[in-house]
């Protein structure tokens, strides 16, 4: 596979299986990531894109299906793996890190005797010893104190909590991490601060990175590129001051105008009437179309083309490309 | 001006048991404010730092320990439930979770009427039906006995806190307690959330206590801004003065720390360290004394007092002269 | 415009009621109680239609076994077994149905009470509820009956008066938990009185757990009538299945049926409620029934 960015995904499409019905949460999602890149990912609730995160992982739930023309990362296949090689694949190349770090830890467990079972789950032969220099060093380089090692879940703060998953994930060198949500949860200063160490990390690691996110300010904080889901769609992909600062897309548009920030003047920010659309059953044509302010006649039944203007790529009829 | 409402030095302290002895949660430390007909106040902090307490002690759903409380020139610290219904009518409050604010049982007409039933307002039931019609035909809920007719759990988060909104403002309230009110709205709701409370309060000319952790979403709605910090207040302000010539350092780091969409160059970081504390008997001096970069002896062992730096701008930090 | 609305919020009534049955009907357990129930509630109404002899009468021969006049054999005093469990039926539906109800209605005040106002009313309330549970109810319903006589009317009282306790302690763990919820705050901010809240909000949301329990308890009620009445203290002028075994105990070795049929009739009235208990799990706790919520992606 000559010429293939770090990680292509084409025409990815994950349903959920429901009693009578599957709703259809990411529908032809495509994009490249090269190496490198701090990627954000960002929607609100019901866009898709934890399912996507998830998605990549293969850790969707037994009722998801997903689908794709291609899935590759790294110059590999990823799309059609056995659990075996999906195993190798992930922690080693490709790790997660979820928003709820207080589920993925054990209340009972040591902190050190969980991320040495991560060690272990992957390269058997390393004594305790040795784990835990490696560990402290770890630490050390993602600002925890070693003593943590030796705490339980429960003594750690929010923003501890997140940074001991961010080592978890870091153990076995992997390529890319996926931050699903990790700051959603934590208070301001907390997340600016794990949002400086994350974009360290990725330099210093020599890391590829998706960031998961509704806020479009921590977009900015971070990434280089952001790609805009709304229901299950991607709708404009491109760099971050391309899509946020001169957005084409007019959900895009919407969204940046919804944000009340600090450094802008008081302008009147703007929401988006109406309701995300059922995703049982998409409609045909541009999935923006009942909340569009500047829509055709011909957005409602035909979906609009992707349109790539150099590194800029969006989804509206408006744009030509 | 006429004062709506004056806090003086507020106090609420949760009891915990430890072992041996009694400590307490000072959640709510001396706290001082007053608020001027149809002014929004901002009470702006992190998690914890008794902003939501402040609150609850503010509208009587919690019992202060100490400081009085006048509300319309009457003095409502201490006075009984009973007593407290005469004011339930003038002083209202809109809670953080929408899905919950509403009886799950009852429908939306019979959550919006009782309220106005037991405060005599309209004459009937069916001229109380039209006034909540009215209404919702203003706050552009329409049609209005789509929504009317439904139970909560039927309609979305925006739309659940708009009519919450709704229920509170058709009791034509001079004060309003909102707590965290679209913290947990997406993007594109919330912004018509916002809205539609400043377009009451230019109505009705209600003043309101606008509680969040948002300092963007702060900078948007209020016209002055309180900081607290683990109970204490740490600087008041004018809005704008507050965000453009912040003094105190906790209210530095939070205005550098929160995400923005503004096309910034790499602005410097005003870093500090660690995260929220919780004031369980906390120590003498500045609560902030031990995140603070530029801390000196006096700031361990004395508190500091408020100082006025200019006309209406005060801080509570022994660094400032 | 009002009437447009009455009309409507009655056809959403309706529609709880149908989600209401959709979710009950997903036990098979619940279903088959359900059934049971309703033969049961047909044979006491219509007893005198049903039942082909008077249950006093004492005109067949004695100990006759089961044939086509006598469906389920006559007793040692010649009255027909089967018109005495139709009659049986009455009284052990009402004593379960009053008894429990009782029970529920106790419950659910004391439980929503304690649970909603807290302090120490609660802790009193949480201290008489232990101790209620720690006695065995049996022989304090016993030691009460003895006393105080064995009228029907007492025996039911006494065994709502002795089974409130679990009720309470379901409904207060219901009441300490919606009272944190948001939209009690509301009502309260909007200056609706305590017990309005309690009213309208706690004890409506609340209910379900024992409710659910209370269908248990009617089949408790009946099986302890029985066994009251099996040691001799029933009412001594009603028919009732306890009664009759009590009665037939000399004769069981060689007439099975003057003790048989009646038990299968208990064991089948305590088994319709428990099962129903289970039917009304499913209906109150939709976690269990088929999971269709929204995927939040």
């Amino acid at each position: 596979m000559l010429n293939m960015p770090f990680m292509r995904l084409k025409k990815v499409d994950i349903s959920y299986k429901l009693e009578n019905a599957s709703v259809k949460a990411v529908r032809s999602f495509s994009c490249d990531i090269e190496k490198g890149d701090i990627v954000g990912i960002v929607g609100e609730s019901g866009s898709g894109k934890s399912t996507l995160a998830l998605g990549i992982m293969r850790l969707l739930p037994p009722n998801a299906l997903l689908s794709a023309e291609i899935m590759s990362f790294d110059g590999k296949n990823i799309l059609n793996l056995n659990q075996d090689e999906l195993r190798r694949i992930r922690w080693k190349e490709i790790s997660i890190v979820f928003q709820k770090a207080m589920n993925a830890l054990s209340p009972v467990h040591k902190i050190f005797t969980q991320m040495y079972d991560v060690i272990t789950a992957h390269s058997s032969d390393i004594p305790k010893g040795r784990a835990y220099k490696m560990l402290t060093e770890l630490f050390g380089k993602i600002n925890l104190p070693s003593k943590v090692l030796n705490m339980y879940p429960h003594e750690l703060s929010g923003g501890m909590m997140q940074r001991v998953m961010i080592a978890m994930s870091l153990i076995h060198n992997p390529k890319m991490i996926i931050f699903d949500e990790v700051t959603t949860a934590l208070d301001v200063i907390t997340q600016g601060q794990l949002l400086d160490e994350i974009k360290r990390l990725v330099k210093e690691f020599g890391l590829t990175a998706i960031i998961i996110t509704h806020d479009i300010g921590v977009v900015n904080e971070v990434c280089n590129k952001v790609a805009v889901m709304y229901a299950g769609e991607l709708l404009e992909y491109g760099r971050v001051k391309d899509v946020i600062f001169s957005p084409l897309h007019p959900y895009t548009k919407a969204l940046v105008k919804s944000h009340p920030d600090l450094r802008i003047g008081n302008e009147l920010i703007k929401g988006i009437p109406g309701s995300l659309p059922d995703l049982t059953y998409p409609s045909k044509g541009c999935i923006f179309y009942p909340r569009c302010d500047v829509r055709l006649d011909l957005c409602k039944d035909v979906k609009p083309k992707i349109s790539v203007l150099g590194d800029h790529i969006v989804k509206c009829h408006r744009i030509q490309g | 001006m006429e004062r709506i409402l004056e806090a003086k030095r507020l106090k609420k302290y949760y009891p915990i048991r430890k072992i041996g002895r009694r400590s307490y949660v000072k959640a709510v430390d001396n706290i001082s404010f007053s608020v001027e007909k149809g002014e929004i106040l901002g009470i702006l902090g992190e998690s914890g730092c008794g902003k939501t307490t402040l609150g609850r002690v503010i509208t009587r759903l919690e019992t202060e320990n100490g400081g009085d409380i006048f509300f319309l020139g009457n003095n409502i610290s201490g006075i009984n439930y009973r007593k407290m219904k005469n004011f339930r009518q003038k002083m209202q409050v809109i809670f953080q979770n929408p899905y919950d604010s509403f009886d799950p049982r009852m429908t939306i007409i019979k959550s919006l009427e009782t309220p106005m039933k037991l405060l005599n307002i309209g004459q009937s039931k069916k001229n109380r039906i039209e006034i909540i019609r009215d209404a919702m035909e203003k706050a552009k809920l329409t049609p209005a006995y789509d929504y009317l007719e439904r139970y909560p759990h039927e309609l979305s988060g925006g739309q659940l806190q708009r009519i919450s909104m709704l229920r509170s403002m058709l009791l034509k309230p001079s004060f309003l307690v909102a707590d965290e009110c679209v913290s947990m709205l997406d993007a594109s709701v919330r912004a018509e959330v916002l809205n539609m409370l400043l377009q009451f309060r230019s109505e009705l000319e209600t003043s309101i206590l606008f509680i969040t952790h948002d300092i963007s979403v702060a900078k948007y709605m209020c016209d002055r801004i309180m900081v607290i910090y683990a109970g204490k207040v740490m600087e008041i302000a004018d809005a704008k003065e507050l965000i453009s010539n912040p003094m105190h350092p906790y209210t530095k780091a939070l205005i550098s720390y929160s995400p923005t969409i503004s096309p910034q160059k790499e602005r410097e970081r005003f870093t500090i360290a660690g995260e929220v504390v919780t004031p369980i008997d906390p120590p003498p001096g500045c609560r902030f004394a031990s995140r603070c970069p530029f801390a000196k002896g006096i700031c361990r062992t004395e508190e500091p007092e408020m100082k006025e730096i200019s006309p209406g701008h005060f801080v509570a930090c022994h660094l400032i002269d | 415009m009002e009437v447009q609305t009455e009309v409507i919020v009655t056809r959403r009534k309706g529609k709880n009621i149908i989600k209401f049955w959709h979710n009950y009907r997903q036990s098979l357990y619940g279903l088959i109680g359900f059934v049971i129930l309703l033969l049961f509630i047909v044979v006491a109404v219509f007893a005198p239609i049903i039942s082909p002899y008077d249950p006093h009468a004492m005109k067949g021969e004695v100990l006759l076994s089961p044939s086509i006049s006598h469906p389920m054999g006559t007793d040692h005093l010649g009255r027909d077994v089967f018109s005495r469990i139709v009659y049986g039926t009455r009284v052990s539906l009402s004593v379960g149905f009053i008894a429990a109800g009782l029970s529920a209605i106790i419950g659910i005040f004391i439980g929503s009470f304690s649970g909603y106002y807290g302090g120490i009313v609660d802790e009193i309330v949480d201290k008489i509820v232990d101790t209620f549970l720690m006695i065995p109810a049996f022989f304090l319903i016993l030691i009460i009956v003895a006393i105080f006589g064995n009228s029907i009317f007492y025996i039911m009282l006494v065994i709502g008066l002795t089974t409130w306790p679990q009720n309470a302690r379901l409904m207060r763990a219901q009441a300490l938990s919606l009272r944190e919820r948001t939209f009690i705050m509301v009502a309260r901010a909007t200056g609706e009185s305590s017990i309005r809240i309690l009213f309208t909000h706690i004890i409506p949301n609340g209910v379900y757990p024992v409710l659910a329990n209370t269908a248990l308890q009617m089949g408790g009620a009946i099986l302890t009538e029985a066994a009251l009445s099996f040691l001799g203290l029933g009412d001594p002028n009603l028919v009732s299945w306890g009664k009759m075994i009590y009665q037939a105990r000399p004769y069981m070795t060689f007439a099975w049926w003057t003790v048989v049929f009646p038990g299968i009739f208990i064991v089948l009235a305590v088994v319709s409620f428990s099962f129903i208990g289970d039917g009304l799990q499913y209906a109150f706790n939709p976690k269990l029934s088929v999971k269709q919520k929204e995927v939040s992606a």
